[in-house]
Parts: C-alpha cells; structure tokens; sequence
C-alpha cells in the first residue's frame, strides 16, 4: 500500500536478487566488462541528476526517476531502448507521480538539448537527437516494463528519522544524505530495502565522521549481514572514482554500449 | 532510439483490450474522466488474463479521457495499483493502446452507484411511490464509505472528489451490496508533499461536497474535506436532497472563493460563530467573507431545523453523527476512525456487509448510452459536470412535475428556468426514516421505506 512499505509493489515486486541482475545482464555483459557496465549506468544517473537540477525538481523526484531508469535496465539490455532516450522519459514520468505535475514537452527537450550541449559535451559531439513524440512512445514502454509500479519508497526518509533517533546532528545529516544520492550510482536500490539503505549509508556516515554508534546498530535489530552487503556496493563505488576519470572514458564506453538495431530494410 | 526486435517483441507480448473483451456499444458513462464500458470477456480467455476471476462475466473499462498518461491517469494507476481494501474499487488491469495512445483501466464492474440509486429514490418521492429497502441500508452505506475512505486514509492517500457519483455498490454476484469507492483521478499521497496540495489543481471536489474551508481558500487538503463530503453524502442519503444544493454556472474556476456554495452552507449551517471556529479568521478569503456576508441573515438558520425539516430528528443516532461530520471547523470535525465507532452503528438496525440485507435489489440496472445521449448531455454541460454522469434527459422527460417545482422549498436563489432540478418538493413520502421512526414499535425491524409493504424476512443483522 502507498504508505506501507511492507504491502508495496516495490517490495512485493521489486527487491530482486544478485542472481536476477546476473542473468539479465548477461547479453550486455558478453559485450562489455561489469565495470564498464557499471560505470555507463553511473553516467546516466549523473546525466539524471543534471537534468533534474536543470529543470528544478526535488530530490525525491530525481531518485524515483532514477529507479525507475535502473528497474527498466535490470529486466532489459541496453540495447533495446537508448538510455539518452530513456532518462529523460524516467524524469518524466516521475514528476508526474511524485506530483511535482507535468513538466512540458518544449521545456523537457530544450532542457536536455543544453545540458548535452554545456555539460556533457565530453560524451556526445551530436545534439540531443530526441524530440516529443519520442519521449511520450518511450514513456508508453517504460510504464508497461515497470508492470505499473509506480511508487517507489526511497531511504531518505528513514533516514530523517533515524537521525532524530541519534538526536539531532546536521553534519551527520548531509553526510548521510549525500551518500544516500550517491548510493543510486549503485546496484542497492534494486536489491535491499530503502531504510536498510538509510542505515548503510549512515554507518559510513559515522566511520568517516569517526562517530561512534557501534551499540545504537546492535540494537535497530536489522540485518547486519545485509547492511554490511549495502555498505560494500557504495565503499566500492567510491574505490572505483578514485582512479575513474569519466571525461576521459565515457565515449569510448558510449561507443562500445550495445545498441539499438532499427527496422530490418527490406 | 527503440531496438526493432524489442519492439516487435514488446508488442507481441502485449494483450490488447479488444482481444479479451466485447464492448461495442456498451458504454455505461460519460464524465470528464473519460468513458467506461460495460465490458464482458471474449470467450476462450483464460482466468490467468484477468487475475483469477473465474466466475465474473462482467467488468468495467474505462478509458481515460485524451490520449497519452494524463496527471490523473497517472494518478489513478499509481494509487491503485498499490491500495487493496474491499471498500475500495480494484484495479486489474492497465492496458495501454499504443497505436491511437489511449489508456485503459479495468475494474470489477459494479451495476450501481449513489447517484443513481438518490436519484431513483428521488424520483419515487415524486410520483408518491415507495421503495423497498432494508432499514439498515443508509447506515450499511455509510459504514462502507467510512470503512474505504479510513483505509485510504491510513495509508496517506485523500479521496479529494467523493460524491455520490464515486460511491458504487456491487450487483447480484460475490459481493453483492458491497460499497466501492472509486474515481481516484484526484486521489493523492498526502505525506510530505513536494508541493502545497492546493497548488497542483486549483481546484478540486464538486462544489456541493467541498468544504467550506476550502471554499475560504484553505491551501492544503486535509483528510476532514473528506469527511465534509462524506457528511454530505450522509445528509443526501438520509433526505434525498443534496443538502448544500447550489446552482452554479462554471466549475473549475481558478478562485476557491465561491460565494453562492458559501451562501447555501450557511442557509442550512447558520453562520460559524467565532467559538465555534476560531481559525477561521485565518483563511485566505475571510476578508471577503466578512465584506460579503452578513451573520444576521442566517440567524434562523441551523443543521437541527434543516434536518427536522426532513423528519430527521434531532436527537437520533443518525442526526448526532451528522453533525460530528459537518463540523465547520475542519479542526473539529470528527476522523474516519472516530465515526465507524459511533453509537449509529452500534443501535438497531447494525450495518451489513451487503447493503441490500439479502433483499432483492429495487434499483434498475445500468443502461447503455448511445453516442445521442452524450451529445444531448453536453448541452446540460453544468449538470454533467456537476455529477458525471448519465441520463439526463431521459430524466428530464421522466420528471416534467418536478421542473415545475422549481424555487420551491428553501433554496433561496431563483431557478435555472434551462437547467433540471433534481430536488423533488419537500414533503413528499421521504426517501428517509422518519416515516419508520413512527412506525418502529409496530414492525419489527426491517424494510424502512415502506410504511404499509409487508416485511420481508431476511438476514438483517448479518454483521461485519
């Protein structure tokens, strides 16, 4: 139900396993390596987050469209719809069900022409090839492969409230927060559910703050194992920007992403 | 860019409505949501298409209104696809029709609704015939509706447009007499939104149900403007009037302010006193409710008189409930889950999960619509609007008498002389209790409606 996490579609339908990923993966994988793979999808959901800034939408709005982009992807290989094309579809369809309304066709495209051309001109050298009618024969397919599940429970929240739980500590706060965006640059969102999320992200928060909370952990009753796992996916994440330059990479990875094949010619 | 064999692939897998379902010229209704369909399953479609229903024939389709994912297509599909309560319409199916881009929703088809089944009680008032229905059937009505809108309400989501219209009750069948809520086009999460709740739509809920806080500019929807409208449905029920009936030129408009709804509520209310409602003097529009109104014209006025005057008396269950629902201050009015606790549904008659008791269901069915019909309502655009729904000229011919009736009675505007007023004149036999209150130590309890019919024996009391 739309307030109960436990009776969601996202938790009914959408907490897949490791297994899954690997399997669906599999056409994408014989193509590129699982860090290329990797990187691509943070690509996008960097390519997300701008936009989504660009166009003024909130966080929560981001987020969802960027689950949204991730579960079309987790079910489907990069090559069946062009991910250029599919994260501003993502956008927006989230703005209409996070109720931040319907964004306009003109706005959404012009928005995307200028950011390709001013921020990722270091991955594609041609405009934004998409128009209108795209996006909305696009949000068609996006809708029908997400089954209809729309709501997507997302870990700020849970968040907010076990910081109160701590007590209140704005740094600790933004720290968390920020790895909890950063978190959607990783495989966690579609495997662990979003407060088991909120307290990964907050473990980091507190090793990097070197903020002792060892006893409060023990007792939220979770499972550490998988708060552990959750942990592991984002210090990864960060091992991985460490030495990642993506102005210097992406094109080469964008050249080498399997793609769409167009109507046979007859 | 779309993969070829991906495409070919996604439609090939994708089950169009015209495959499952028979439904040319079976439409039901007609409103700004769109058109639904009385829809049956083709033959040799499996029960694994429709989420095993293996007995149901029919369901209902609707097509929403424009083409592509519209706000409150989208609304509707991503509310339901997660909301599961009896009392709340369910939806099995989106079918999307990507050639002319229309969105489809399939529901359980439910062969009534309050608009309807008033309006049919309504009409008997008129031509001084009775109608047979249990006594407990209001209360049953109300505890469903209660019961649906408490579920919608724990789990963060407003109604935001409840009327008689939205409210369904299920045919002959498995659920039989069962309540429905449905039309949640203008349904929303409620928690933490990213936007004042008043900003998106400028307006919601048809003038007649809508609060008075709203009507005084309240920027945020609350779960009391349910409960207003609820309040309204009760009173409508127990009368057959809408209680805070008001003629009304265009809906929709930009300005919350409306000041002939204002006038009607204080008509039947009185007006707030300042105790009464502290916060008002913080709405948006009290300014112009203070320049616009004077409190001394409605000083005879009170929801005692009003409902008295319906032979509702002031100390039933019924009437005390009432006026817990129709609290002016939104602060003050009763929840969803203080009423269903109410002694109403604690007294004789007790509610029952099929709101006929088992008897035999005086309504007529739904009738199809031919694409006249719709072209006639378009010209009764105020009144289509205003209840989103049928058959208004069939109406109009069915009840010559009443349209003579106009500006009789307590609306204190002049009739419409172009539009139907679905008000019968006061006085006649009532759709309501009174005439039971009367009767009540004589029969045992039973049917309500009639004074004189025989009681027929059934299973009243079946509780929840």
């Amino acid at each position: 139900m739309a307030g109960n996490f436990w009776h969601s579609s996202h938790h009914q339908q959408w907490l897949l396993d490791k297994q899954d990923l690997v399997r669906e993966r599999q056409h994408d994988l014989s193509i590129l390596t699982e860090e290329e793979y990797q990187k691509i999808l943070i690509f996008f959901a960097n390519l997300i987050q701008v936009l989504g800034e660009q166009l003024k939408l909130r966080q929560q709005v981001i987020a969802t469209a960027t689950v949204y982009f991730k579960r079309f992807y987790a079910r489907n290989s990069l090559k069946c719809i062009d991910p250029l094309l599919l994260a501003p579809t993502s956008i927006f369809l989230a703005s209409k069900v996070e109720e931040f309304g319907v964004i306009s066709n003109t706005r959404l495209i012009t928005t995307c022409q200028t950011a390709i051309k001013n921020k990722f001109s270091y991955a594609y050298t041609q405009e934004f090839p998409y128009r209108t009618n795209h996006i909305l024969e696009c949000e068609f397919y996006l809708l029908e492969h997400l089954d209809c599940c729309l709501i997507v429970y997302q870990p700020y929240r849970p968040l907010l409230t076990l910081i109160q739980d701590i007590g209140p500590d704005d740094q600790l706060l933004t720290l968390a927060w920020r790895i909890v965006n950063d978190s959607l640059r990783t495989d966690v969102c579609l495997l662990y559910a979003p407060y088991q999320i909120a307290i990964g992200a907050l473990q980091i928060a507190c090793v990097i703050m070197q903020k002792d909370m060892k006893s409060w952990f023990a007792e939220l009753n979770a499972d550490m194992e998988k708060i552990q796992e959750i942990a592991r996916y984002i210090i990864n994440l960060y091992e991985l920007w460490k030495t990642y330059d993506e102005k210097k990479d992406i094109q080469a990875l964008l050249n080498k992403m399997p793609k769409p094949k167009p109507a046979p010619q007859r | 860019m779309m993969d070829y064999e991906f495409k070919m692939k996604t439609q090939k897998d994708r089950i169009k409505v015209e495959d499952l379902f028979e439904f040319e010229g079976c439409k039901v209704g007609r409103g700004t949501y769109g058109h639904v369909y009385k829809a049956r399953r083709k033959e040799g479609v499996p029960d694994s298409e429709l989420k095993s229903r293996p007995d149901t024939k029919d369901f209902a389709l609707k097509q929403i209104e424009g083409t592509g994912l519209s706000m409150s297509a989208c609304r509707e599909i991503t509310l339901l696809r997660e909301l599961r309560h009896v009392n709340v319409i369910t939806l099995i199916r989106v079918f999307l029709s990507h050639n002319d881009r229309k969105v489809w929703l399939l529901f359980d088809f439910a062969e009534h609704d309050l608009w309807h089944i008033i309006k049919f009680h309504r009409a008997a008032k008129a031509n001084k015939k009775q109608i047979l229905v249990p006594k407990s059937m209001v209360k049953s009505l109300l505890y469903q509706i209660l019961d649906g809108i408490h579920y919608l309400h724990s789990n963060w989501v407003l109604h935001r447009d409840l009327k008689p219209a939205n409210i369904l009750v299920m045919g002959e069948g498995n659920e039989r007499g069962r309540v429905k809520i449905a039309d949640m086009g203008f349904a929303r999460l409620f928690n933490a939104p990213l936007k004042p709740l008043a900003d998106l739509d400028p307006v919601v809920v048809t003038f007649w149900y809508r609060a008075p806080e709203l009507l005084l500019g309240a920027r945020h929807y609350t779960k009391a403007i349910d409960i207003w409208a609820i309040g309204c449905i009760f009173a409508e029920l127990l009368t057959s009037e809408p209680i805070f009936h008001c003629r009304q030129e265009d809906i929709k408009t930009s300005n919350p302010y409306h000041h002939d709804q204002l006038d009607r509520i204080f008509n039947v209310m009185g007006f707030p006193l300042e105790k009464d409602w502290e916060d008002i003097k913080k709405m948006p529009e009290h300014q112009t409710l203070l320049r616009d109104f004077k409190r001394s014209n409605y000083a005879n006025c009170s929801l005692t008189k009003y409902m008295d005057r319906h032979k509702i008396k002031p100390d039933s269950k019924a009437f005390n409930l009432l006026q817990k629902l129709l609290m002016m201050d939104p602060n003050k009015r009763i929840t969803s889950e203080q009423s269903m606790q109410d002694p109403y549904f604690q007294e004789d008659p007790l509610p029952t999960q099929d709101i006929f008791a088992g008897c035999a269901i005086p309504y007529p069915k739904r009738e199809f619509l031919t694409d006249d019909d719709s072209e006639d309502k378009t010209e009764n655009k105020n009144r289509q609007n205003q209840q989103q729904t049928v058959r208004i000229t069939q109406y109009q011919q069915q009840n010559p008498q009443q349209q003579q009736q106009q500006g009789n009675g307590d609306h204190n505007h002049g009739p419409n002389p172009k539009r139907v007023r679905l008000n019968g004149p006061h006085g006649g036999p009532e759709f309501h209790q009174h005439q039971n209150h009367a009767m009540q130590h004589q029969q045992p309890p039973g049917m309500v409606y009639s004074t004189n019919q025989p009681t027929q024996p059934s299973n009243f009391h079946q509780r929840f």
